[in-house]
């Protein structure tokens, strides 16, 4: 239910243009060539980002890795020997936004559990003094793109980020939870960002 | 391909019925289409990339498909209604293949200039740029930026109309090691942008760093699942280290041997022509090294045991026999599972046909000689007889009165089978020969590049990747660029627009 509410309020929240849209865009490629990045090389990227264990970063049922069992398939993965997949689907399946966006939502959910768990080592998650303030929004941003997209955000992506945080404080109270909470939204935006799954 | 009209519906049927049963099930559904009779001219797949060299469908493959001219086999496309009013007007159909491939080349330049689909571009400028000259919606597409976006492009933070060398950093790094470059590692990189030999030779040794790494060598990398089609590997009948019900024989080894050609200093013939078997010494980091001869034995199941001499590559391995050829005496399966994974010609889509004079023989009474059948079996027949004195399931073994245990299911005549046959059209005396002209043939190194185009680039070789495509496998032959040496290629490939561009 967490997750289904989470999901629901970023879908309220969100902005269109809010992740990575950079301030001064190149001309859209005329023959773009752009890969899915597949579930593998995307957690072991998050993985090194956000300093978790690759054997622990996304399990499903507490048991099943996202990559490399759950959504094998429909994250670009193959099974050769059981069920005869030889090579990656060259179309993404209906249910691979879905896995992808159930992965990236567990990882950054299990990143900000552990920052929680322990405030000194904390990756992404760094609990306001007081009020958040636009100090606070900015820092989150600025270890939020330079974790999941590995560079700083520009101006504009800052901007929207902000707004994006000030969004969700508006329908949120000022507990740790709730700052969590936005963290955790904020992080998924990042990390389903077409930026993060294609190259 | 297509002429002439008015064989029989249910005639046709029972040719379906006889291909179907030997395996060509595709063709069958081509020709046993509604409308009466129609002879399907696969010489023409090949014949048009002779007189088309420079056409686009031409670039990664001698042959062309049916779906050039037809819509399912025989009915045709709008540009094959064309050629096919063009082609030998008057003359009594059907046409013998020889008057047909005489009256092809006038044909297809007599629609030159037409426009088949009505999209304003004629039928050569779409077969050389690559896209359809019997569909509307498919015109020639330009990958080109004007001034103003290439200006923009470069100011970017991706170069989106050129060659972008932080962009191809990055994916080497993910394409080859597996993650992406951390961003002390892409600062890094850029600085050296200003100067193009430092940073091509950086992405060198990026690349270099990455190809000798458990994710692109290792067990389940990405070479091991590059080999996947080829090899085909079902667990139920493996042998080894986690063994199936039934083990027959152990993929492992293949996937060794695949990794081993593909990597350093080892020419990838070696694929088609190798005598070495190849054990994985470690996977992390991944070495492997060639086993000895008298040490074999010991490998029991797992192990190879036709004679060195009488090796070729991946294509007679015990797992390759086994899967393909398992009990047949003349094991068509084997011929066209190496046709199609190492050449990239597919013989059910009637591709790479090369019909030899008198045959198919039919020395194993399987109906093959029929007019429907014989289309292709011309072709696949002699392809196959060099693999006749191989052994599939159990002996795994060169043999080469082989034949003479199939008297009883097979007729007596299958003993008269030969081991000599024909490939690309060049009699060949047994399979050491027929691996050596594979080998060393255009449809090798274009599969060998093609396949490693899709890896790296992530789709195939389109229109407008011909140049640098052809560069490659031409490269891959060539012993002053590449020599077959696969990791020389890809430094190459890295390099090109196709893959650096965003």
């Amino acid at each position: 239910m967490r997750i289904l509410a989470l999901i629901a309020l970023i879908a309220a929240l969100a902005s269109p243009a809010l992740p990575a849209r950079a301030q001064e865009a190149a001309p859209a490629s005329p023959d773009p060539r752009i890969k899915f990045k597949d579930g593998e090389r995307y957690l072991r990227d998050l993985a090194e980002s956000l300093e978790i264990p690759r054997e622990e970063i996304c399990l499903e049922l507490s048991r099943y890795d996202c990559a490399d069992k759950a959504f094998r398939i429909v994250l670009g993965g193959v099974d050769p020997y059981d069920i005869r997949i030889m090579q990656p689907l060259d179309q993404a399946s209906l249910a691979s936004p879905i896995a992808f966006d159930r992965v990236a939502l567990q990882v950054c959910s299990g990143r900000v559990a552990r920052d929680r768990a322990d405030p000194a080592a904390s990756i992404l998650f760094k609990r306001a003094a007081g009020r958040p303030d636009a100090a606070w929004r900015d820092a989150l941003a600025d270890r939020l793109y330079d974790r999941i997209l590995r560079r700083s955000p520009d101006a504009g992506e800052r901007q929207r980020m902000a707004g994006f945080l000030e969004g969700l404080e508006a329908r949120s109270d000022r507990s740790a939870k709730a700052q969590a909470d936005q963290t955790i939204l904020a992080c998924f935006a990042l990390a389903s960002s077409a930026e993060a799954a294609f190259y | 391909m297509t002429t002439g009209r008015a064989r029989g519906v249910s005639g046709l049927r029972a040719w379906a019925a006889v291909i179907a049963a030997a395996g060509l099930s595709v063709v069958a559904a081509g020709l046993a289409g509604p409308g009466g009779e129609a002879v399907a001219k696969p010489p023409a797949s090949m014949e048009f990339c002779k007189i088309y060299p420079t056409a686009h469908v031409c670039a990664a493959s001698p042959v062309v498909n049916c779906t050039t001219c037809h819509t399912v086999p025989p009915a045709r496309n709008l540009y094959g209604e064309q050629v096919s009013a063009n082609l030998a007007p008057g003359a009594a159909r059907p046409l013998s293949d020889a008057d047909y491939i005489a009256a092809l080349p006038a044909a297809l330049r007599a629609v030159e200039a037409l426009d088949a689909d009505g999209d304003g571009v004629s039928n050569l400028a779409e077969l050389v740029a690559g896209s359809q000259p019997e569909l509307a919606s498919s015109r020639p597409t330009s990958a080109r930026c004007t001034p103003g976006q290439a200006r923009n492009a470069a100011g970017g933070r991706w170069n989106t109309c050129g060659y972008d060398p932080a962009h191809a950093y990055r994916k080497v790094t993910l394409d080859v090691c597996g993650r992406s470059p951390t961003r002390a590692e892409t600062e890094a990189f850029r600085r050296l942008l200003p100067s193009e030999s430092a940073w091509r030779g950086a992405l060198a040794d990026r690349l270099d760093q990455c190809l000798r790494t458990p994710y692109w060598l290792g067990v389940n990398g990405v070479l091991w699942n590059l080999a996947n089609a080829k090899i085909n590997p079902v667990d139920s009948i493996k042998a080894g280290p986690r063994a199936g019900s039934i083990p027959l024989a152990d993929y492992e080894w293949d996937y060794n041997l695949f990794a081993w050609l593909n990597t350093g200093d080892r020419d990838v013939r070696g694929l088609l022509t190798g005598q070495d078997f190849v054990k994985r010494v470690s996977d992390s980091p991944p070495a492997f090294e060639p086993v000895p001869e008298d040490g074999m034995r010991a490998l029991r199941q797992a192990g190879q045991t036709v004679p060195r001499d009488k090796r070729a590559g991946m294509i007679t391995t015990r797992w390759f026999t086994t899967v393909n050829t398992m009990f047949t005496p003349i094991p068509r399966t084997t011929a066209a599972a190496a046709y199609r994974q190492y050449l990239g010609l597919d013989l059910a889509r009637m591709q790479g046909l090369h019909p030899a004079v008198s045959e198919p023989a039919d020395y194993d009474s399987k109906g093959v000689a029929a007019p429907a059948c014989a289309v292709c079996h011309s072709t696949l027949d002699p392809l196959t007889y060099p693999f006749t004195r191989y052994d599939g399931i159990i002996r795994n073994n060169y043999n080469p009165n082989r034949l003479k245990n199939f008297v009883r299911t097979d007729g007596a005549r299958v003993v008269e089978a030969p081991e000599a046959g024909e490939i690309f059209g060049q009699k060949v005396a047994n399979l050491m020969e027929w691996s050596q002209v594979a080998a060393n043939s255009d449809a090798f190194a274009q599969k060998v590049v093609w396949d490693y185009w899709k890896l790296m680039v992530g789709r195939e070789p389109g229109p407008a990747d011909q140049t640098e495509f052809t560069l490659m496998w031409k490269g891959l032959k060539a012993q002053d660029k590449f020599n077959y040496r696969t990791e020389r290629m890809l430094h190459a490939l890295v390099l090109t627009e196709a893959y650096g561009r965003p």
